[in-house]
């Protein structure tokens, strides 16, 4: 699984790929981590997520929202999720470092996660994801 | 140029009904020849997009730093029928109010002998990036205060004076903030983050009035040639953001809900007079608040700093204004002949009420409410009025900065922050930030030139110019 920036010109738009749709979706929150806070490496932390939608946009949508809140109140930089995808609900572990003012100072800040362009496809057997971040 | 748009004035053109289908009314951008290379047909798409939402008055707009976005573009503007209408967080942003505002000081740029220690000793004032914490530690009920009152707030808890209050938009305080409807997550974030900077586009900025063009408005506002003055740039922080969030997936409900049917998610909307339009108004006014008392905090801030180090008061120092960029409100406008409540959206725009406007303070009455357009970092920013044109075409609204025209990945491989650091240095602009990257992410280059985007507001009439301001140096978040 890996991910690269796109092209655009506002915010940050991500490509996403994996085998899996859970690695695609733990892909996403390391992607979502690099970029507010310039690196995210594996660490002994733990949080539970579990969030509720009606697609898998909304359910990928709705992870990363919640992964961004709860990086940012519980101060840990998530580097992978260990997740189980149902229908209409994602639940598990996003695993990370405690956040570091001196090591976790390299990104920017994301606002938000955009529906706008959101789309997850399947081609050649690879689970592709492409985000708008609002940073 | 983009197949289907058409020029209809100097710097007008319009995008008709059918460029998307199922748009209500015509689009309508404001651009010169110079900026319609920087037009991303995304922009155009966006643009046209708002024009399909239920209860659209007159026109979908775009100031002439519009870009490409999400849900509405930036730079977009739309009023939608107090009956017919709806609301919608893509109209608004992440970062509710996310505005601006100026500061004078006595001071001339002459004096300031010790750049370097003023923006040093303003860097470790004001917390500046991703994660840095308040040195105040909000109470749950004081954070109430700051959703229901926003600058007022501010004021009674030892942070300026009863005269800045009157010097912003809608005096700090929207009056129908209901914090019921902001989330405990949304608390959770607000909570140790008030009077911080954030990161991004944010900013706060010592600078020099370098030209006036308007002596008797200028004066009016305290300002002369020479003079510094600070600008503050930044937003509802992690409250906001997730205010956004939390109604987002409310709103996305209401759309199917109530059978809206839309080109873009991001643009999940529900009729004002409806259970969820109504909590997100309330949630978004009182995000409002929170951004109006933070600015005034980190203003308060900034006056500890020129105090100490240049033994001036306070009242040395009043606030110029204060505009939010990032907001729906309601407001009253003439449509063909007759005046109707609108729900104004503004996303990346400001607003630009003319002279004798409502909520305009006393003593700018007969000039038009102050507009304030920030540059980028390195460049120009500017102070405009309203215009009674504004108010005929744009619904009381004009642009709100320059617009990017280079993305960040771009910028990263074609420029290094220490060498934008440099050059901005060698210009006599200081500039610090918590990492080399932030420098990067907003080097001038990457931005419209400030200058044309104000030129063509000021030409097509929807706000005057006043004065010009340029860098002596900048804290990024």
């Amino acid at each position: 699984m890996s991910y690269v920036e796109l092209e655009h010109t506002a915010d940050v738009k991500l490509r996403v790929e994996a085998d899996t749709l859970e690695d695609l979706f733990s892909e996403a929150v390391r992607a979502l981590m690099v970029t507010m806070y310039g690196t995210a490496l594996p660490g002994a932390c733990t949080v539970r997520v579990e969030v509720h939608a009606g697609d898998l946009v909304g359910l990928v949508h709705d992870l990363l929202s919640e992964a961004l809140f709860l990086s940012e109140v519980n101060e840990v930089v998530f580097a992978s999720a260990c997740l189980t995808i149902e229908e209409g609900a994602v639940y598990g572990i996003l695993q990370g470092e405690p956040f570091d003012p001196a090591r976790h100072r390299g990104g920017s800040e994301v606002k938000g996660i955009t529906y706008s362009g959101m789309k997850i496809r399947k081609e050649d057997d690879k689970y592709i994801l492409d985000i708008i971040l609002d940073v | 140029m983009l197949a289907g748009i058409k020029k209809v004035g100097p710097f007008e053109w319009e995008v008709p009904q059918g460029f998307v289908p199922n748009m209500r009314v015509p689009g309508r951008f404001f651009l010169s020849d110079a900026l319609m290379e920087t037009l991303e047909e995304g922009a155009v798409q966006q643009l046209a997009n708002v024009a399909t939402m239920p209860g659209i008055v007159k026109n979908s707009l775009a100031m002439p730093d519009i870009h490409w976005g999400y849900g509405f573009p930036i730079g977009g503007v739309a009023a939608f029928d107090r009956e017919e209408g709806v609301i919608s967080p893509g109209g608004v942003g992440f970062d509710i109010n996310c505005g601006v505002r100026l500061l004078s000081t006595p001071l001339r740029a002459e004096e300031i002998t010790n750049r370097r220690e003023l923006i040093e000793r303003l860097f470790h004032a004001v917390p500046t990036g991703v994660g840095a914490k308040s040195s105040i530690r909000l109470s749950s009920k004081e954070l109430e205060g700051m959703l229901l009152k926003g600058s007022a707030w501010a004021v009674e808890n030892g942070y300026g004076n009863a005269k800045d209050i009157i010097r912003c938009e809608e005096q700090g305080q929207m009056k129908s903030a209901d914090p019921s409807a902001v989330s405990d997550k949304a608390r959770q974030r607000g909570m140790p983050q008030s009077g911080t900077l954030g990161s991004g586009n944010h900013f706060l900025e010592v600078q020099e009035v370098r030209e006036i063009y308007n002596a008797s408005a200028a004066e009016r506002m305290g300002l002369s040639t020479g003079q510094v003055c600070i600008m503050i740039h930044c937003g509802s922080r992690g409250l906001g953001h997730q205010v956004c969030t939390d109604h987002l997936k409310v709103l996305e409900g209401a759309t199917k809900r109530y059978k809206i049917s839309l080109p873009d998610r991001q643009l999940a909307c529900a009729p004002l007079d409806s259970p969820e339009g109504r909590a997100y108004f309330g949630a978004m006014a009182a995000a409002a608040n929170y951004a109006w008392a933070n600015r005034q905090v980190i203003m308060h801030m900034t006056r500890g700093v020129l105090s100490s180090l240049y033994g001036i008061g306070e009242d040395e120092m009043p606030l110029v204004y204060d505009v939010a960029h990032n907001v729906a409100k309601f407001e009253e406008h003439r449509v063909d002949g007759t005046l109707k409540q609108l729900c104004v959206h503004r996303k990346g725009a400001t607003r630009a009420f003319g002279p004798g406007s409502h909520d305009i303070p006393p003593e700018f009455a007969d000039i038009g409410q102050p507009v304030i357009i920030p540059g980028s970092m390195g460049t120009s920013s500017y102070l405009l009025n309203g215009t009674s044109r504004a108010m005929e075409r744009t619904f009381g609204s004009t642009c709100h900065g320059s617009g990017r025209v280079m993305s960040r990945s771009k910028a990263k491989k074609a420029l290094s922050g220490q060498e934008v650091k440099k050059a901005l240095e060698n210009e006599g602009i200081i500039v610090r930030a918590p990492s080399v990257g932030a420098i990067v992410d907003e080097a001038p280059e990457v931005y419209k030139p400030s200058g044309e985007v104000v030129r063509v507001v000021h030409e097509v009439g929807i706000s005057r110019l006043i004065a010009r301001l340029e860098p002596m140096g900048v804290i990024k978040g």
